[in-house]
């Protein structure tokens, strides 16, 4: 009786290694998602945003939600090596960190900046990290997807 | 003392730091975006040269200001790149710099053509003045003959220089529009709103005047009437040449009809002068006692001309008297004197008469000659007498013998 059992469990053991052998495994590494410019992007009529350039398009519904606004006249982003989206806007008090999934962007961190709103933002893409300036204020933030360095 | 030099220093690199940090790359891409746009508009816009200069300097000091931003502009401009987009303003800048030094040439030469037109037309305005200002003073002495006389001379000196002037004027179009290219042309006409006047326009109202002084009655004798006959010639001969040309530089959108302009001012100006002009000849060979068969016209003319020669050679043959003889003579002088050593190269430049025409004449003229001098008795007296002597020794010598 035991042998039988034994036997079968092998069996199934030996199939679902044999189908993680013919799955896909090939992953690469290393890879640069910099964006080198930030992308500075006026949201149409219903909260959509696309950057021809980067060909992404996405609703920026949620993040003026979670920030409390109703509307921005554009947003800007930016995309780190490590392949992070960095979204802010004029009067954001955050800047907002996604990640990819399949046609999803998924908020992997708020990075609070300021209490009185950011008076003008802009990205810089730098080696090691994403640089937030403020050109009103003059103040400068090193951030990446973990939060500001 | 070295504690706070080195504390200055750390905060001069802080604050520079800061400074280069607090610069948006997205900002300089986008300011380098519209300096090239700037002068790239200021290029297609640039109307002379001097402009150009400027815009020259610019293009060098967009490049200085940001080739430290060369990798970051390339990003932003890709597939362009930062060293492309300078060099498309200096090959922008280049062809317009040629395209304005050529503009600017075409320009200067129509300006000159401008102001040679206008200096032509002034300068004939004044002589025009000259002109007419002595006519009226001419009819005003008519009480005067000797005054009249030395205004008349001088009227006719003011129209010989205007003659010269125009012949200059002449000589200079057609120096300048005998050989002229399309472009030139194109030029031209590209230019023509501008030109208040024109060559054609400077041709016809000399012609007019030419054909306004032919009609009017000042004194004009038959050289004169010769001369201007002669100019007329002139005239058409350089007409023919250029005026093509200049119809269709000048009137491009209709040279055909300008062209038939000219051509009949021109036979009109030629109507006026020979409405003078067999009349002042006829006149002149009567004056001088010789009476041509009537002629209205230059192959009128020259028939009249052997029709009389033709016939004093007739009647030299039959009569052969001193009278014939001096018949001759008066009009071999009045031929010789004045037809042909004061007229004959105007006569030929008005297509009154013709080399040809002219060696006619004087192969008839010597055969008139020939049978015009009359023949001498003296050599028959002489044999007559030499014969009377001859018998009358032999006579002698017989009646001797005898």
């Amino acid at each position: 009786m035991a042998k039988p059992t034994i036997t079968t469990l092998s069996l199934c053991v030996a199939i679902l290694f044999g189908a993680a052998a013919c799955g896909p495994s090939l992953v690469i590494q290393n890879v640069d998602f910099a964006q080198p410019l930030e992308s500075v992007l006026t949201p149409d009529s219903e909260n959509q945003v696309h950057d021809q350039r980067y060909a992404i398009k996405f609703s920026i519904s949620g993040i003026l939600e979670k920030e409390g606004a109703d509307s921005v006249d554009e947003i800007r982003l930016i995309r780190s090596s490590a392949g992070y989206y960095f979204v802010t806007a004029h009067g954001f008090n955050n800047v907002y960190v996604f990640e990819t999934e399949e046609s999803e962007l998924k908020l992997k961190r708020i990075i609070e900046i300021t209490r009185n709103g950011i008076g003008q933002p802009a990205f810089n893409q730098r080696s090691t990290h994403i640089e937030l300036i403020d050109r009103a204020t003059g103040d400068t933030y090193n951030l990446d997807h973990v939060g500001r360095r | 003392m070295k504690t706070t030099f080195s504390t200055i220093v750390a905060l001069l690199f802080v604050t520079s730091a800061t400074l280069y940090a607090q610069q948006s790359d997205y900002q300089i891409q986008q300011d380098f975006r519209a300096n090239h746009a700037e002068l790239t508009e200021r290029i297609n816009a640039a109307t002379s040269t001097d402009e150009l200069s400027d815009i020259s300097i610019d293009i060098d000091a967009l490049e200085a200001d940001y080739s430290e931003y060369s990798s970051l502009i390339n990003a932003a401009v890709y597939p362009d790149t930062f060293s492309g987009m300078v060099r498309d303003l200096r090959n922008r800048y280049n062809a317009t710099s040629v395209n304005l030094t050529a503009l600017e040439q075409a320009n200067e030469r129509i300006d000159d053509l401008m102001a040679q037109v206008d200096d032509f037309r002034n300068r004939l305005a004044e002589m025009d003045e000259e002109i007419a200002d002595l006519k009226q003073q001419i009819d005003r002495s008519s009480a005067n003959e000797r005054r009249q006389a030395a205004l008349i001379r001088q009227y006719r000196q003011n129209v010989e220089q205007r003659d010269t002037f125009v012949t200059d004027v002449l000589e200079q179009l057609m120096s300048r529009y005998q050989e002229v290219d399309s472009a030139t042309q194109d030029e031209i006409a590209a230019a023509l709103e501008r030109m208040s006047d024109n060559p054609i326009e400077l041709l016809k109202t000399i012609i007019a005047e030419y054909t306004n002084m032919a009609d009017q009655d000042s004194g004009l004798e038959t050289p004169d009437f010769v001369r201007m006959r002669a100019q007329h010639g002139y005239f058409s001969d350089v007409w023919n040449r250029i005026g093509d040309r200049l119809a269709n530089t000048f009137a491009p959108d209709n040279p055909v009809q300008a062209r038939q302009e000219v051509t009949d001012m021109l036979a009109a100006w030629l109507a006026s002068i020979d409405n003078k002009l067999w009349n002042a000849l006829t006149t002149s060979f009567n004056q001088n006692g010789i009476e041509l068969p009537p002629f209205t016209s230059a192959s009128t003319f020259n028939n009249a001309l052997n029709q009389y020669v033709d016939n004093a050679i007739e009647v030299s043959r039959e009569s052969n008297s001193e009278e014939d003889y001096q018949v001759y003579r008066n009009f071999a002088n009045y031929w010789n004197n004045t037809v042909k050593a004061q007229w004959g190269e105007l006569l030929v430049n008005g297509g009154i008469l013709s080399t040809s025409d002219m060696a006619a004449i004087d192969v008839k003229l010597n055969e008139w000659g020939e049978n015009a001098t009359p023949t001498s008795n003296l050599m028959f007296i002489l044999f007559l007498i030499s014969l009377a002597v001859i018998i009358g020794l032999v006579v002698l010598l017989v009646t001797k013998k005898s």
